[in-house]
């Protein structure tokens, strides 16, 4: 037996994941303004920490969506509201929103590894080492995650695009995605 | 087989109102927490003597971040400005302002839902939360104006693009359920 729409799991994990994306975008602006670290000014440990923790729960969730949409696939879209093209576009953006989201993250950790900052996840967890403090792998983790966050930017754009565009058919393929 | 039908009777005001209203809840949601942290941030990290140190800017920093010295030693005076410019209520009551906002745009988030299901109470929420939400722009105006023009050309602008975009949403909702009541 098959549900028309995606099941309640997976519209939670993905309404906490918009939002996580969107706070870590903001975020990131500003925090990059922050003065550079020293002995005496800290303004970036907070936010920097944050960024991290949300990042790695980030790499949760996905995978947890993932299983979600995997195990409980809804039932196909009518035909009539959406067309070959459409259909396609919409896979494609599904599945490389799914590979930047989890390319954000790890080249995100990468370059985090390589700097003299720990990561304690959450202030609780800390995560063990897994490279030296090692500033031309820092960049190179560190431009790769920045490259793959615009992409990411780029496909939620579109992604976005397409479920206004059926809201304002009013063809019902939006509420997949909303059943609270 | 299909286990449960969608309900295809949302009238079109409601689906295109409640998507909007998604996809705003979810970037003000964002917008609201990032600046309830950015008021605790500068706060909590302020020198106490209120003197800020010298800028320190090694050259590998510089090259990662992309910034010349100049810029890396502006970091330091654009923080001062801010915390310089805001009077002694202004972060807490930013803080709070920011704090209810961002709970009133993630219940947004859940509000838009609704509306896209047309949940019979959908209407009258939405017209709660959307005022709630333009109730919030309007005190973040009000306690922007009381400073000073370092912080009112930083927030003004988009303050009121929120209150505006608020606003409609307020009325969408209430022309919604006027054509609810006439229907």
């Amino acid at each position: 037996m098959q549900r028309q729409g995606f099941n309640r799991t997976a519209v939670i994990l993905h309404w906490l994941l918009a939002v996580s994306i969107f706070f870590l975008f903001i975020s990131s602006w500003w925090m990059m303004g922050l003065p550079l670290p020293s002995p005496e000014l800290q303004f970036r440990a907070f936010p920097f920490q944050l960024h991290k923790n949300i990042g790695i729960t980030l790499v949760i969730i996905i995978l947890m969506l993932l299983y979600v949409r995997l195990r409980h696939r809804p039932a196909p879209v009518d035909s009539t509201h959406m067309t070959g093209w459409m259909h396609w576009l919409a896979i494609l953006a599904h599945v490389a929103i799914y590979g930047l989201v989890l390319a954000v993250c790890v080249t995100g950790y990468l370059s985090s590894a390589h700097t003299r900052w720990d990561t304690v996840w959450w202030w609780t967890i800390e995560f063990p080492r897994i490279a030296a403090p090692d500033e031309e792998m820092n960049e190179f983790w560190g431009e790769l995650h920045t490259y793959a966050a615009w992409a990411l930017l780029g496909i939620v754009a579109v992604h976005v695009s397409g479920a206004i565009y059926h809201a304002f058919r009013n063809d019902g393929i939006v509420r997949r995605m909303m059943r609270w | 087989m299909v286990s449960e039908g969608l309900n295809n009777n949302t009238p079109s005001w409601a689906s295109i109102l409640g998507v909007v209203a998604i996809m705003l809840g979810v970037f003000l949601t964002a917008v609201h927490g990032n600046e309830a942290m950015k008021q605790s941030v500068i706060v909590n990290n302020m020198p106490a003597s209120g003197v800020m140190p010298e800028a320190d800017c090694p050259e590998e920093e510089l090259e990662e971040e992309g910034i010349t010295v100049a810029e890396c030693e502006y970091l330091i005076d654009h923080v001062a400005g801010i915390a310089l410019s805001a009077p002694d209520w202004f972060p807490a009551a930013q803080m709070t302002l920011s704090g209810i906002g961002a709970v009133l745009a993630f219940i947004s988030i859940i509000i838009g839902g609704a509306l896209v299901n047309y949940t019979p109470w959908a209407s009258k929420a939405a017209v709660t939360v959307f005022g709630g939400l333009a109730a919030v722009d309007l005190l973040q105006f009000a306690a922007v104006v009381n400073t000073g023009p370092t912080l009112r050309e930083m927030y003004l602008g988009g303050i009121l693009l929120w209150f505006i975009l608020h606003l409609m949403l307020v009325v969408g909702a209430l022309a919604g359920r006027h054509t609810e009541a006439e229907a």
